[in-house]
């Protein structure tokens, strides 16, 4: 799906393709290859050049929060990749609903310059909205059963039990890494990264094992190791002696960080290092609004049941 | 219950007071146990709702 229009400055144009399209997208559901196009005025790529990325999550929602709050507002990913006959990509796992801000800065090799922002809008996971709407409907009937207990009518008093129905609940294991910040590397690594912490991009620093002598193709990935999903991926960036990444990990677990080093004439050199990010407690005032909704929801059955159980017997 | 104590201490209650007094204990329960089971860091009972909360969209978690 093209996301693009001209950029501001007439001689470069900047479009945006995700597949699959940006309507199919749900968030910490599958990756999603982006991809740039960066083409002159008549149409021909732009042949060399670099192209930098920064991606910032959706605003915090008015009332309610997502399941990722300490994600909204922030920084998610910061890059810069090379053009390759006009085009730049890199794979991507949204971790909310809400609409991302995608700033996109070309510097072509003749020394233009030209900038663009892209919206994309994820929408939340049809699934969770069922999941929530069953939880209400059980929270308020849980309610509209006690207000009717709860109601007694002289005439026909009777002894009532209460019926706790809380059952049902899935008891699939959490997460939570083993200790703040666990990298278990194989062999000498080159690829260093900060302490992963969740609320702020972590840096990644990839050195070229040799001192840069030659251009390294760097492909990169980061997977979440819980749920099996890349959540970052670009594939043979041409590299000289480092490459930097700002990448903000979503959720306190463990990820798996691997790069693929590839000298044209030499081994490919593998590394692997795990990452346990650590968690951060949302604010009280990012779960308060589900609580209160949630209680209400109580009370209005409770007030429910009291009128059904009134009106009937009169 | 609230009604035995009303009459140990000789309270005439209503049934309209009853009622909110018997909702409000309710509801206070009710309270507690979506804080513990939704909003608590308490790593077991986290650990064991962690998909709960991400399932329901509008739950915070780390």
């Amino acid at each position: 799906m093209l996301l693009g229009a001209n950029a501001s400055a007439a001689e470069l144009s900047i479009d945006l393709k995700t597949s699959p399209a940006v309507g199919l997208l749900r968030p910490f559901a599958d990756p999603v290859s982006i991809s740039l196009l960066v083409t002159y005025a008549d149409g021909r790529p732009v042949e060399q050049g670099s192209v930098d990325i920064v991606l910032d999550a959706p605003r915090s929602g008015a009332f309610f929060s997502t399941d990722f709050p300490m994600v909204e507002g922030s920084r998610l990913l910061e890059l810069a990749l090379p053009l390759r006959q006009g085009r730049a990509g890199w794979k991507y796992l949204f971790p909310i609903r809400g609409e991302y801000l995608l700033s996109v800065s070309v510097t072509a090799a003749d020394g233009r310059v030209t900038a663009k922002n892209f919206v994309i809008s994820i929408l939340e996971n049809r699934a969770k909205w069922l999941w929530l709407s069953l939880l209400c409907v059980g929270l308020f009937f849980f309610g509209f059963a006690a207000g009717r207990i709860f109601t007694v009518i002289p005439a026909t008093a009777a002894t009532s039990a209460l019926l706790l129905f809380l059952g049902g609940i899935s008891t699939v294991n959490g997460h939570d890494g083993r200790s703040p910040v666990d990298k278990a590397a194989s062999p000498p690594t080159a690829l260093e990264i900060a302490g992963a912490t969740v609320g702020k991009p972590t840096r990644l620093r990839w050195r070229a094992p040799d001192g840069g002598n030659l251009i390294t193709l760097l492909s990169l990935t980061i997977t979440h190791l819980e749920k099996g999903k890349m959540v970052f991926a670009m594939d043979g960036v041409p590299v000289a002696k480092q490459y930097l990444l700002d990448f903000h990990f979503p959720d306190g677990a463990e990820y798996r960080v691997s790069s693929l080093a590839e000298v044209p004439g030499k081994e490919p050199v593998r590394t692997v290092q795990l990452v346990s990010v650590t968690g951060v407690e949302p604010a009280v005032t990012a779960q308060i609004p589900a609580l209160v909704f949630f209680l209400a929801l109580i009370a209005l059955g409770l007030g429910v049941g009291r009128y059904s159980k009134i009106s009937r017997k009169r | 219950m609230e009604r035995t104590l009303a009459i140990w201490l000789g309270w005439s209650l209503s049934e309209k007071l009853s009622f909110l007094i018997k909702s409000g204990i309710f509801l206070s329960v009710c309270g507690a146990t979506l804080f513990v089971t939704l909003a608590s860091s308490y790593p077991a009972v986290h650990d064991t709702l962690h998909n709960v909360r991400h399932v329901l969209a509008v739950v915070p978690c780390h």
